[in-house]
């Protein structure tokens, strides 16, 4: 069989990766997973609520008093890293198929990686905004019924913007940390799997 | 950006045949081959260098495309004490619009030929060229390129996006390669037009038949409009009749675009459209019929 040589030489491209796209893969994968995606959110507005609170009510006198409500809030960020990682990682186990599908049709590794990163990004930054403002409910709630109308002198709410600043860094870092194993291992998936097997 | 490419330029079949990692090298013989036609008979001393260059072109011309090619390509795995040789040693070529089956027992190997083709899969020894450029010579990148634009896989178990519509699986890919969105879904529309579900673009898997969704999977496989198609079983899920509707569609997207396809099956019916049948067993090749060949062997195989 003769046929005429069409391209006498061709290229091998590059793939760029295109942010907007990684945006829109967290938003649906976490559109998904509804549920879940809430249970998450919930857990970093307890956690930056609770912070919020420490950091706006009056500060205790006494120092063991003090040391025993750091304790709690640094027990309570950890718990609830170890629940983002959880909620990611079974986020990308549940997807393994379609990972793979979607490295079959270009995915990149940096695809996969910063749509897991910006899934749980989503949920620090919507966790923690939340988490202020419950913070800053219960902690002017509490001021007027111990102090009544004169709470303004007793509560903290000096320096908001850096407060602020603080929780909602915190909470970003915490979910950041949480995705990063996971996303680490989603974008190491191979290609290869969603070719064989079965369901 | 353009610095980074790499430009693979296609070599003349002594080269490719000089297997190994020789795929670079040739590279750098390129601009000397350029300047120098191989001089493919040296006795003829006395032929002018004009002549010789002519002599050089028209080889050029008169060679096929070999869209896919591998040169003794084994696969090991290892099982505990056990080695596995799913494949041992395979050497095929695939011209440029072939329809190739390739056939053969449960465990013989086609799925592990099919990821090593479609760079999914690193083979233990061999080589693999798409389009005359040596896979193992990529970055990961460039493989990524080469799986969205050159491939399109079909799988036996569908594998669309569960979560996404009919319209947004087959937009993917062309996302993937930086197709403007728009462009994408105008694109995404003609071709699910194409393969019959025009009036099924926003559903989701859940909503379509088994058969609908292989569509699906097949207007995603093409949309980046690839030079091969690798299809693994794609009819194994399905029933007699939606099977061979499913790949009567392949054959005919071979046909309209030129698309070189390979196809894994099991099922005897679906060969009279194939060119060449590759029949594999116990990781090797044990035949490879031709278009005039495969009527016969299916004629001898419906008398068994
Ligand atoms: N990941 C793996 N690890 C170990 N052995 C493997 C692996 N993948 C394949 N094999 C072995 O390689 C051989 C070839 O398998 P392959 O899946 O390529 O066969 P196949 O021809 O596609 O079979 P089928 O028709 O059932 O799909 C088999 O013996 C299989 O057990
Ligand atoms: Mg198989």
């Amino acid at each position: 069989m003769i046929r005429k040589t069409s391209q006498a030489e061709w290229e091998i491209g590059e793939l760029a990766l295109k942010p907007g796209l990684v945006l829109s893969m967290a938003f649906s994968s976490l559109k998904i997973r509804l549920t879940r995606t809430f249970l998450t959110v919930l857990t970093i507005t307890t956690a930056s609520g609770f912070m919020m609170y420490l950091l706006t009510m009056p500060r205790s006198d006494d120092p063991v008093d003090r040391d025993g409500w750091l304790l709690m809030l640094g027990l309570c960020l950890l718990v609830c890293a170890a629940g983002v990682m959880n909620t990611m990682l079974m986020s990308v186990a549940q997807r393994y198929r379609e990972i793979g599908t979607m490295k079959c049709l270009g995915a990149l590794d940096s695809f996969v990686l910063f749509s897991v990163i910006a899934e749980s990004a989503i949920i620090g930054a919507v966790g923690s905004i939340a988490g202020i403002i419950l913070g800053l409910l219960i902690t002017t709630l509490i001021g007027a019924a111990e102090y009544g109308s004169g709470m303004f002198s007793y509560l903290r709410f000096d320096g908001m913007t850096v407060k602020i600043l603080i929780v909602i860094c915190v909470g970003m870092s915490l979910t950041a940390m949480g995705a990063s194993i996971p996303a680490w291992i989603a974008s190491k998936m191979p290609p290869m799997d969603a070719m064989r097997g079965e369901k | 950006m353009s610095s980074k490419k790499k430009k693979h330029k296609r070599h003349g079949k002594q080269q490719t045949r000089a297997h190994a990692p020789a795929a670079k090298i040739n590279q750098a013989l390129q601009p000397e081959k350029a300047k120098n036609p191989p001089a493919r008979q040296p006795a003829a001393g006395n032929r002018s260098a004009a002549a010789a260059r002519i002599d050089w072109f028209s080889n050029l011309n008169q060679e096929t495309e070999h869209t896919v090619m591998t040169r003794n390509v084994s696969k090991i795995y290892h099982l505990g004490e056990e080695t596995v040789h799913a494949l041992d040693d395979v050497s095929v070529t695939i011209d440029r619009g072939e329809y190739i089956s390739i056939m053969g027992p449960s465990g013989s190997g086609k799925t592990t030929l099919f990821n090593i083709v479609g760079a999914l899969l690193k083979p233990n020894e061999g080589n693999v060229f798409i389009d005359e450029v040596d896979v193992a010579q990529l970055d990961a990148n460039e493989l990524a390129w080469l799986r969205c634009r050159k491939i399109g896989y079909i799988f036996q178990s569908y594998n669309i996006v569960k979560v996404f519509t009919a319209l947004e699986n087959v937009t993917l890919p062309m996302l993937f390669a930086g197709v403007p969105p728009d462009e994408a879904q105008d694109r995404a529309i003609n071709i699910l037009e194409r393969v019959g579900l025009g009036d099924r673009i926003l559903h989701t898997p859940k909503e379509l038949s088994g058969g609908q969704q292989q569509r699906v999977a097949i207007a995603r496989a093409f949309a980046n409009r690839p030079a091969i198609i690798l299809a693994d079983e794609p009819t194994a899920n399905l029933d007699l009749h939606t099977g061979e509707e499913i790949i009567h569609l392949m054959k005919e997207m071979n046909r309209e675009q030129g698309v070189t396809v390979i196809c894994a099956t099991h099922d005897h019916k679906m060969l009279d459209i194939s060119d060449r049948i590759i029949w594999m067993e116990d990781g090797r090749v044990k035949k490879i019929a031709n278009r005039d060949e495969v009527k016969i062997d299916i004629a001898e195989m419906r008398e068994k």
